[in-house]
């Protein structure tokens, strides 16, 4: 198949899933009962009841009451977030930033450990470096993030009290604005080194923390890619032609083992994603995932259906532009297959 | 006639199917085994069974429910190493030895029995997906496709939540997302099958469909399911204990997720303990099974680890 037919059936086959997942998070949310309920209070008459659902429009058959939510999607209103006491879409603006910065650094820990360690275990095929690497990078899989995070803060913040938690010092924050709500990025605008150090500070345990865990699936794919590139042909060619061994890891095998790598990306972005539900409780990070987990644990539907619909969204979407860059970056994919 | 005597090199010795089956498992088993890191991942898995099974004689089973936490409140925060609490108890007096040794017994059954169903759920699936093919496949793949956009652990976060939190209603969530990877294996693994030589022959020499899917289909494409499955005996209660841990099991339950939850209060007050011991439980569980999984992997089935 064509890279451009591949392509076009792709992003035509995109929107119908995420419609589809829309239908799943519709569905769900009435599979927990009336939303009315949320709206009740213990002295309500039937018929007061009866006029709550009639302006809601709860009382319509459900297909109609799923293009009403849909169509409020689409134009921005997803309704009220009682868990943040706002609407739900000003909710989702103001805690995307802490989340994204979050998921952010964590990638970058995550591609770094996983490069590294997918590199060191791969040229070492079989040997105990290989092992060990294989058993560090099983264990990041293994590992509860909510475990993980608490040994991090017994370690770190209860007895050396290196970190705390929390996005920032409160006297610090107040001294510069945040136009992104990315603290770093707020910091770097507002020229101040002070807050810069601080936002780092604070960002480094739940980066960690949240990277760990994907450092495995990219550390498992650079390594059986890249002993897969070092049987190659052209790896034989740069040895013969007196090549240090460092160089020929580091110019040839190293770069053609990336090229797959990039497909673990979608997975990878898929597990941060998960992650910060959980990192951010531990962590008090006022970003999406703690969000969501207060929805969960007080059964505001507004706000899970939003949440999961939003991430879903990401999700898919990082997904389809991996698919495309990895059809570019090696054409001798069989798509479509 | 002449009685010509066959000699005895040409005579072919027949072995009834179940020793080539044996032998081939045996010779698998030694392979898988072959590798340091796969064995110890076994040895983190028997470690674990044992605890579960003998739990029951390790300590004294709560009535009326032993599954529920038995409470001392004569012995709230007890650090590890007081008598009858060797590992210490939660703020609200948990024998933390009690719910390690419990919590292995309910991650034991949740994973059985989520993985027992998701299997047969995907398999099924995923054998009408791909053995019978044309608009059937399209419809159930395109579901599949549908369900495998909402990340794991949000999907399962979001059905829990909405059926508010129970533990059994945990086990439903988990069902619901889990059997959906396994559908897209088998099918895969089924077109591919399908086009072999001896599926043809079967044709040929006039056996039914479901004799043939049975028999000489599903066989050569479950590999790689029984790989997915050993990984997600671990995955499910890692899984498991992260929705508990947020909060939708019923308190006081012997579980690992419950008893991290309970103690994480406590870490700032220097009480490390009724978190760290349940945590490090769930870790090694998936851990072993995870370690097991991948060696099986590299063995069974190579041409996933490039994929």
């Amino acid at each position: 198949m064509q890279i451009r037919e591949y392509l076009i059936r792709r992003l035509m086959i995109f929107p119908l899933i995420i419609v589809g997942t829309s239908i799943i998070v519709f569905v769900l949310s009435r599979v927990g009962g009336n939303p009315v309920g949320i709206y009740l209070e213990h002295e309500m008459s039937a018929e007061e009841v009866a006029q709550l659902e009639e302006r809601y429009g709860l009382n319509e058959p459900l297909p109609v009451q799923y293009f009403a939510w849909a169509r409020g999607v689409l134009t921005g209103d997803m309704g009220w977030s009682g868990v943040s006491a706002q609407p739900v879409t000003e909710a989702l603006i103001d805690r995307i930033g802490a989340t994204l910065e979050l998921a952010i650094f964590a990638a970058i820990v995550a591609i770094t450990l996983g490069v590294g360690l997918g590199t060191f275990g791969g040229a070492r095929r079989d040997r105990w470096p290989d092992h060990m690497t294989r058993v560090l990078s099983i264990s990041g899989a293994s590992m509860p993030i909510f475990w993980f995070a608490i040994l991090l803060l017994i370690v770190f913040w209860v007895n050396l009290g290196w970190f705390s938690t929390g996005r920032s010092d409160p006297t610090i924050f107040e001294s510069i604005p945040h136009p992104t709500n990315i603290y770093t990025l707020d910091a770097i605008l507002a020229g101040n080194f002070k807050a810069l150090l601080d936002a780092l500070h604070h960002l480094i345990l739940p980066s960690v923390t949240l990277g760990f865990g994907a450092t495995a699936i990219i550390a498992r794919m650079m390594r059986s890619s890249l002993v897969e590139e070092l049987n190659e042909d052209y790896v034989d060619a740069a040895r013969a032609k007196g090549l240090p061994e460092r160089l020929v890891l580091r110019r040839h095998a190293r770069r053609n083992a990336l090229i797959p790598t990039v497909t673990v990306i979608g997975l990878g972005f898929g597990f941060l994603l998960q992650g910060t539900v959980v990192v951010e409780i531990i962590f008090r990070w006022p970003g999406l995932g703690r969000w969501m987990a207060d929805a969960v644990l007080r059964g505001d539907q507004a706000t899970i259906m939003a949440y999961v619909l939003f991430t879903s969204v990401l999700f898919l979407t990082v997904n389809l532009v991996v698919d495309i860059m990895y059809a570019y970056l090696d054409r001798r994919v069989v798509l479509g297959a | 006639m002449v009685d010509v005597p066959i000699p005895e090199t040409t005579r072919i010795r027949v072995e009834g199917p179940w020793i080539v089956r044996l032998r081939r498992f045996a010779e698998i088993t030694r392979r898988v085994l072959r590798n340091p890191t796969t064995l110890a991942g076994l040895l983190i898995i028997v470690a674990l069974l044992s605890l579960a099974i003998l739990a029951p004689v390790l300590t004294e089973p709560n009535v009326p429910d032993p599954y529920q936490m038995p409470r001392d409140w004569g012995a709230r925060d007890a650090p590890p190493g007081t008598p009858g609490h060797p590992l210490g108890t939660t703020s609200t007096g948990g024998d933390v030895f009690y719910g390690v040794l419990w919590g292995a017994r309910t991650s034991l059954q949740l994973s059985v029995i989520v993985v027992g169903i998701t299997v047969t759920v995907g398999t099924i699936v995923g054998s009408l997906a791909g053995f019978i093919g044309g608009k059937l496949d399209e419809i159930l793949m395109r579901t599949v496709d549908i369900l495998l956009a909402i990340p794991e652990l949000i999907f399962a976060l979001a059905i829990a939540a909405v059926l508010g939190p129970s533990f059994g209603n945990i086990i439903f969530a988990l069902s619901v997302v889990f059997w959906v990877k396994y559908a897209r294996i088998i099918r895969g693994q089924i077109i591919h099958v399908k086009q072999n030589e001896y599926v043809d022959a079967a044709r040929v020499i006039g056996d039914s469909k479901l004799k043939i899917y049975l028999k000489d289909v599903l066989p050569n494409s479950i590999t790689p399911v029984i790989v997915q499955a050993t990984m997600d005996m671990g995955g499910i209660v890692l899984t498991a204990a992260t929705l508990s841990f947020i909060g939708l099991s019923e308190a006081g339950l012997a579980e690992w997720g419950v008893l991290v939850s309970d103690g994480q209060a406590g870490i700032s007050a220097g009480k490390w303990w009724a978190s760290t011991f349940p945590g490090l439980m769930v870790f090694l569980w998936a851990l072993g099974f995870n370690l097991v999984g991948d060696g099986m992997r590299d063995v069974l089935d190579p041409r996933t680890e490039s994929r």
